[in-house]
């Protein structure tokens, strides 16, 4: 056969439709290294799954999925990765949701934010733990660096359960052999160390996990520390976010 | 205002993702991220396993249903299929390869051995289907972007075959018949039945190079 004919059957050679004399003769031809057939080949995969794809579209049940991960001996753990951008779209929405877009002035600010998730939505986990942060009626927010001429800005949310998210954008840069730390300050107490985090740019998105109640805290702060952190804040503080009020 | 705005947020939380995700499902067969996608499975990333079966679990048991008819064995079969990817993806050239290719070439080919298998009907000489989705084939470079228009033009395309074509498309994907099984089944001579496979595809091949139809 010439390539030409042989083109006309790689659908079926790839769906195991042929006689076995006809496969034996693609795969020798195949073998020699042809490269016309070997793009034919590869359009004849595309044309096979263009077909199955056509098979009428069933959901399957929630449950598959957990049956899938487990067979691999893994579980379920929410969101994939394609989810990401739709993710940080969706808490970018919450945000301005849950804020109430209540002033035009606040407009700025939500874009701020929004750009902030969008710029560091590499990290699915942190996307899917600010999701959870924002999605549930426990959460309390707050915010900071109104008012200040060219402040870090951003937002603060408690919740009992999951601990607290910071979302800034317009931080100063750490600077060498620096880093954020966040402070968690109980009302009259002393700050406790909420975690050390990089900004991507002038923007970071943080989460501290662990149960804490919100009525007890009340400010939320981040200062500059050396690298591998500090017991207590080195003034001065970049970020203070009082809560509850 | 405070529970209302919350009530919002979290009823947009649950819709919009849904909805976006199964757009995202849709949309192509071969992802931009696929590539990345089959070296977290190589590098055994379990998470990575979410990802596949988010992208293409629904392709799969849409598929395997059509082909066993029956939802638990679809389940099943689904949950091979995604094993089996799991456990041959070393093999895989994450480069070159189109990975939605070839899941969906295990869940037909793990379908159609289920059938043949519970149906006795596997006759001497036949192909072993497990042979038919070995990774090597899929990891030819060259495979293609498929956009939901050009499934949708596929799908129409299809729907104007005469039915003898449609029929031998049909068994030679959902059922895996031969050519000289199907020329038995339905009682024709077997030049007759390469005859109305060859102008089939002839035609969705076409229909998916974006070539007019003469
Ligand atoms: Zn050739």
């Amino acid at each position: 056969m010439t390539c030409q004919e042989l083109s006309e059957l790689f659908e079926l050679y790839a769906l195991g439709a042929l006689e076995a004399e006809e496969r034996a003769e693609i795969e020798a031809h195949l073998a020699r290294g042809c490269e016309t057939c070997a793009a034919a080949l590869a359009n004849a995969l595309t044309v096979n799954t263009g077909i199955l794809s056509l098979a009428d579209d069933y959901p399957p049940p929630k449950h598959l999925k957990r049956r899938v991960l487990h067979a691999i001996g893994a579980r379920d753990q929410g969101w994939g990765w394609g989810w990401v951008w739709a993710l940080g779209g969706a808490v970018a929405l919450a945000v301005a949701v849950w804020l109430g877009v209540q002033e035009r002035q606040r407009t700025a600010e939500l874009a701020d934010a929004r750009q902030t998730l969008l710029q560091v939505s590499g990290e699915r986990d942190r996307l899917t733990a600010a999701l959870q942060f924002l999605s549930d009626p426990q959460t309390v927010p707050a915010s900071f660096g109104k008012g200040q001429t060219a402040p870090p800005r951003g937002y603060v949310f408690l919740h009992p359960q999951m601990g607290v998210l910071l979302i800034a954008s317009n931080l100063p840069p750490a600077g060498e052999g620096k880093t954020y730390e966040m402070w968690v300050i109980p009302k009259g107490g002393a700050p406790r160390p909420a975690g050390l985090f990089q900004a991507e740019g002038t923007r970071a998105v943080h989460i501290l996990n662990g149960p804490l109640d919100p009525a007890t805290i009340g400010m939320v702060a981040v200062t500059i520390e050396p690298a591998a952190g500090s017991a207590t804040p080195t003034m001065p503080i970049l970020i203070a976010a009082p809560v509850g009020t | 205002m405070r529970v209302f705005v919350q009530r919002a947020a979290m009823l947009i939380l649950k819709l919009l993702p849904l909805g976006l995700a199964y757009g995202i499902l849709q949309v192509g067969l071969r992802f931009a991220g696929d590539e990345d996608l089959a070296r977290r499975l190589q590098a055994r990333d379990a998470r990575a396993m979410a990802d596949l079966y988010d992208r293409y679990g629904r392709m799969a048991y849409s598929l395997i249903l059509r082909v066993v008819r029956d939802s638990a064995t679809a389940e099943d079969l689904t949950q091979e299929t995604f094993l089996r990817v799991w456990n041959r993806v070393q093999s895989f050239d994450a480069a070159k390869g189109a990975l939605g290719a070839w899941v969906l070439a295990v869940a037909r080919n793990r379908a159609i051995d289920h059938v043949r298998s519970t149906t006795g009907r596997m006759q001497a000489g036949a192909i072993g289907f497990d042979t038919l989705d070995n990774p090597k084939y899929f990891s030819v470079s060259g495979t293609d972007a498929l956009s939901i228009d050009r499934v949708r033009r596929l799908k129409s395309a299809f729907e104007k075959l005469t039915p003898q074509q449609r029929q031998v498309i049909e068994m030679a994907y959902y059922e895996g018949l031969s050519q000289s099984e199907m020329a038995e089944k339905l009682r024709q001579p077997l030049g007759t039945v390469k005859t109305w496979t060859r102008s089939a595809l002839q035609i969705l091949r076409n229909e998916l190079a974006g070539v007019a139809i003469a």
